[in-house]
């Protein structure tokens, strides 16, 4: 087994401390960019959480649209559905899940 | 001194997070690599996702840190340096990190649910109440006291006020940057980011926005609350929220290393008096009133909704929850220290500065420096007159960060710039979130009154009726009530610490009764939980007799009804967690 | 194309009369076709056949269908059930049929079947005319306002959407595009109108939505109530009127049917006479811009071709 030389060992180690400071830069980028769209986030849940809720009144008694207009446009509304259904699961806790978002301190 | 105390409170938290934090971690949390988190579990990347424990720690880190734990800690010096130091050292670590920590370890392990929701789950529906009702009237306080701290703040320094201002239009900028233009990423952020070194500088080249009335202030800042939380959220609050985390990390980073570098003594006193004048300039023995002073960077309990809202959602493993509960907490905790060691250090000089208004306010600066007892005395009055001119307690730590940043080099002009900057930039974040937040919680609180009358309810709840009643709820307290800002931000820290109550009740009530927890290590939960629980009640009381007689008459009626209602809510509180103590309940378990 | 439309309410011979203009308009060389859109049809019995729910001829230039709403129904539920099953994975496994039962039920319905029903035909460009014997007043009525009930609707349902693809477009400026996961499966989130198939979806009905109010209140539309000469009758027929107004839609003629011509009235019926002719009065007042048009009561109901060709020439010319 060839013994490998200082220059080498130095390269692996510089190569090394360069894979994460890369790392270290990619969490810091998506991080910052998580953070910077946290709010807008939340707001286009509650909007397709709204959207969902006005389409599908029709099932909870709830002034909706003409059920022609529901029977179109219900085949493409699988995530706004899935959003309404988490959101109405949790219910009980909306004020916690705001308060939790929109932090005071 | 400096970098002695800098150096030291990192040494104790880095030594408490890996013995204290570990043993909680193993014997309480029982924190287990290979049981998923809801994150992993309930993934949808939309409000589950797995977050790399650093960027979480950093998003953590960055909701909990507002101007709380600048503010709190720059009252409580007229204590003295050391005690302050203390609370925020053995407070956080004997309370504050427990409470954060569990809570958010409690929320993962109920699926991401908000501690409130397990309060509810653990000791009765009416701690869900109980705990909205708190909320609500810490958003006023808050609104309130937060208004006159900036107020006070702006009103002596022009400067302060128009770097403020030119960084909400650095955001509004950036908000396009970033969201309606295809520029990269990094290009936005490094404009934002120069955007608003640019409004710092202008701040203190140019100042051209000089608004020395309170009233005006008030009023400007009254107008701004409803706009701002009127507004969708990319306009300005989420690209200046964004911004303010640059701020915040870079003065931390620049503070603690400042503080090192300085290596400057402290020629602030030690310890003044046990009851120094630090709250409404009355006598405030520091035992029980040290939490209604100093909550965020000791305890907060906000802290607790934070953890359970976003963060336990996003936690990637349970591993991961000391880092980012535990250690963030710690993290604010460093930030206090470095407000104090700041002031500490500087704050005589800053009062230096100032010493011919000083003496025609009839107060003798050289005595503040031997006599301990005397400062204590004074100290509110020097920090707060407006003659005298420092700007209140953020004043008070402005100019002390901005000397203590010199040492870098840093021109102390623009050090106390940032440092003005970095206060009311997350004070105003905060009066737009609550507002936001209080409109729609006052929106739920009268529904009741729909049975009663239909057309009284619509328009309470008209969302901007809402809105214009929250901020006129703060208004009133702050421009009525003779300015005490320390009174309301006492009243704000009172129901904070109320809420850190009920969460350090639910934590204790789950290492009970989920997590079999006994003996020494309950008692490490236990202990805390109920002498936080004392300390506040009594603190209340006192807030009660001795504050509220010495406000001013217009609000004393609304506050004291706050109070009240707090106390009595607070002991059907401790009433439900006994009870629920020792029930064998079986919803206590969580769903696996 | 011309459009005719016979709207009254039950038993006044709205079918009849339906079915005899339609016996005329085609005897005078316009391609023509009846479609009753009634759920209780008598269209085959004014025509003394049987009339199936696809276009019969029955004489040269005269076709009749009779339309199953029932059916129609049920095919765009197996339709939405088809499309459904596609997209949305996870409710496969859920019980889709009961929410199809409710849909059947769900007020409105009906209408859009037979707002559908009339798109379809109209849409054809086989006909110089068509003549549409209605259902009962309210549901046509309603049918007639669904294209502007529609279109408001849809004008928000659109704002709303503008909205949420504008956010993701923010987020996405900042993230690039990004993905939810529903149910384990990952779905990449347009934010561009154009690939967003919801919000073309909406902005297609709207179209269609606009093209029927327009042709409901064009010049090649004829609608026309059929009353008969009694209190009741008059009352409904300014219902109808008003609401008419309300949507913009022309009135154009009156046809008050089953009018009696009795010489020497008995006793019995002497009161209904002077109502009769009371009534009438007061309609020609009320509606004195509308052409009103006196069918007599006949001795038999006409039935079969020839006998409605014949009501058309003596009395509805």
């Amino acid at each position: 087994m060839v013994r490998s030389t200082r220059k080498q060992k130095q390269k692996r180690k510089l190569k090394k401390f360069l894979e994460s400071l890369k790392k270290f830069f990619r969490a810091f980028d998506k991080g910052m960019k998580e953070d910077s769209t946290s709010f807008i986030q939340k707001e286009l849940e509650e909007y397709e959480n709204v959207f969902a809720l006005l389409t599908t009144g029709v099932f909870a008694g709830v002034p909706s649209p003409p059920t022609g207009l529901v029977l179109r446009i219900l085949p493409y509304m699988q995530l706004e559905i899935s959003i309404m259904v988490k959101r109405s699961a949790g219910l009980e806790d909306v004020f916690g899940e705001m308060m939790g978002t929109f932090d005071i301190d | 001194m400096t970098a002695l105390i800098a150096l030291g409170g990192a040494v104790f938290y880095i030594v408490a997070y890996f013995t204290y934090g570990k043993s909680l971690e193993k014997n309480v949390i029982k924190a287990d690599a290979n049981s998923p988190t809801p994150a992993v579990r309930l993934r949808d990347n939309v409000d589950y996702i797995p977050a790399n424990k650093f960027v979480l720690f950093g998003h953590h880190f960055a909701s909990i840190a507002g101007a709380g734990p600048i503010l709190g800690p720059a009252i409580a010096v007229i204590w003295g340096w050391l005690p302050a130091l203390l609370w925020v050292w053995f407070g956080n670590l004997f309370i504050g990190t427990i409470h954060d920590y569990l809570s958010l370890m409690a929320s993962v392990r109920y699926d991401g649910r908000s501690i409130q929701w397990v309060a509810g789950k653990l000791m009765g529906e009416n701690t869900k109440y109980i705990f909205e009702l708190y909320v609500y009237f810490a958003m006023v306080l808050v609104i309130a006291a937060f208004m006159g701290v900036f107020g006070t703040l702006a009103s002596k320094s022009a400067t302060i006020l128009t770097a403020s201002t030119l960084f909400m239009v650095a955001a509004v900028i950036e908000g396009q940057l970033l969201y309606k233009t295809k520029l990269p990423f990094w290009l936005s952020s490094v404009i934002g980011v120069a955007l608003t070194l640019l409004s710092l500088v202008i701040g203190f080249a140019w100042p051209f926005i000089n608004i020395p009335n309170l009233n005006t202030l008030y009023w400007l800042q009254f107008i701004y609350i409803i706009f701002a939380a009127a507004l969708p959220v990319w306009w300005l609050l989420q690209p200046r929220d964004y911004l303010n985390s640059y701020i915040l990390w870079g003065g931390v980073i620049l503070g603690a290393v400042a503080a090192v570098v300085a290596f400057k003594g402290f020629s602030w006193p030690v310890f003044t008096s046990f009851a120094a004048k630090t709250i409404s300039n009355t006598a405030s023995p520091f035992w029980p009133t040290v939490p209604l002073v100093i909550a965020c960077g000791a305890l907060s309990g906000f802290h607790s909704i934070v953890g359970s809202g976003t963060s336990s959602k996003q936690l990637d493993n349970e591993l991961s929850g000391l880092f980012v509960g535990y250690g963030g907490m710690l993290m604010e905790g460093m930030l206090s220290t470095l407000v104090i060691t700041s002031i500490a250090a500087y704050g005589f000089a800053v009062f230096n500065g100032v010493a011919d208004k000083i003496a025609s306010a009839n107060i003798d600066l050289a005595r503040m420096g031997t006599d301990a007892n005397y400062f204590g005395q004074v100290g509110f009055t020097v920090v707060n007159s407006k003659d005298i001119g420092i700007g209140g307690a953020l004043g008070l730590f402005t100019k002390s960060f901005g000397l203590m940043l010199n040492s870098l080099g840093i021109p102390v002009k623009f050090g106390t710039t940032f440092g003005g900057l970095w206060a009311s930039a997350f004070v105003l974040t905060t009066l737009d979130t609550t507002n936001r937040l209080a409109r729609y919680a006052f929106q739920e609180l009268v529904e009741p009154i729909k049975k009663v009358s239909t057309g009284l309810h619509g328009f309470l709840a008209n969302r901007w009726v809402a809105s214009i009643l929250a901020a006129a709820f703060g208004f009133f307290l702050i421009a009525k009530g003779g300015n005490a800002y320390t009174a309301l931000w006492a009243g704000f820290a009172g129901a904070n610490q109320l809420l850190a109550s009920i969460a350090m009740l639910t934590a204790a009530n789950w290492a009970k009764r989920v997590q079999k927890v006994s003996g020494g290590v309950l008692a490490a939960i236990l202990i805390p939980a109920v002498f936080l629980w004392i300390t506040v009640f009594a603190a209340l009381i006192w807030y009660l007799v001795v504050i509220i007689p010495v406000t001013a008459a217009a609000i004393r009626g609304i506050l004291a009804g706050f109070v009240v209602v707090m106390l009595i809510l607070d002991v059907l509180l401790v009433i439900n967690f006994f009870r629920s103590l020792g029930k064998e309940y079986k919803e206590a378990k969580a769903k696996t | 194309m011309e459009i005719y439309f016979f709207i009254g309410k039950g038993g006044v011979g709205k079918t009849t009369v339906s079915a005899a203009w339609g016996a005329g308009l085609s005897n005078n060389g316009k391609r023509t076709l009846v479609v009753s859109l009634d759920p209780a049809h008598n269209l085959g019995d004014a025509f003394d056949q049987a009339i199936p729910s696809r276009i019969k001829n029955l004489s040269p230039n005269l076709d009749a269908v009779e339309v199953d709403t029932d059916r129609m129904i049920s095919n765009y539920l197996t339709e939405m059930s088809v499309k459904m099953k596609n997209t949305y994975r996870y409710l496969s496994t859920m019980n889709l049929d009961r929410y199809f039962d409710i849909l059947k039920n769900s007020p409105g319905i009906e209408e859009y079947a037979t707002l559908e029903a009339i798109k379809e035909h109209v849409s054809s460009n086989k006909y110089d005319a068509i003549i549409f014997d209605t259902p009962p007043t309210g549901m046509t009525i309603r049918v007639l306002a669904m294209p502007r009930v529609s279109i408001i609707w849809t004008d928000r349902l659109i704002d709303m959407r503008k909205k949420i693809l504008s956010r993701r477009k923010m987020i996405e400026n900042v993230q690039g595009k990004f993905e939810a996961i529903i149910e384990g499966e990952t779905v990449v989130l347009t934010s561009e109108e154009k690939s967003d198939p919801l919000m073309q979806e909406l902005v297609n009905y709207r179209g269609e939505m606009k093209r029927l109010r327009e042709l409901f209140s064009s010049e090649n539309c004829f609608i026309s109530i059929v009353t008969m000469p009694e209190e009741l009758a008059l009352s409904e027929t300014e219902r109808i009127s008003e609401s008419l107004k309300g949507f913009k839609i022309k009135l154009r003629k009156i046809l008050l049917n089953k009018f009696m011509k009795i010489e020497m009235p008995p006793e019995e019926i002497r009161g209904k006479i002077e109502e009769q002719d009371r009534v009438t009065v007061k309609m020609k007042e009320r509606f004195k811009n509308i052409e009103i048009k006196e069918i007599p009561l006949l001795k038999e109901s006409p039935r079969g071709f020839s006998q409605l060709l014949g009501v058309y020439n003596k009395y509805l010319k």
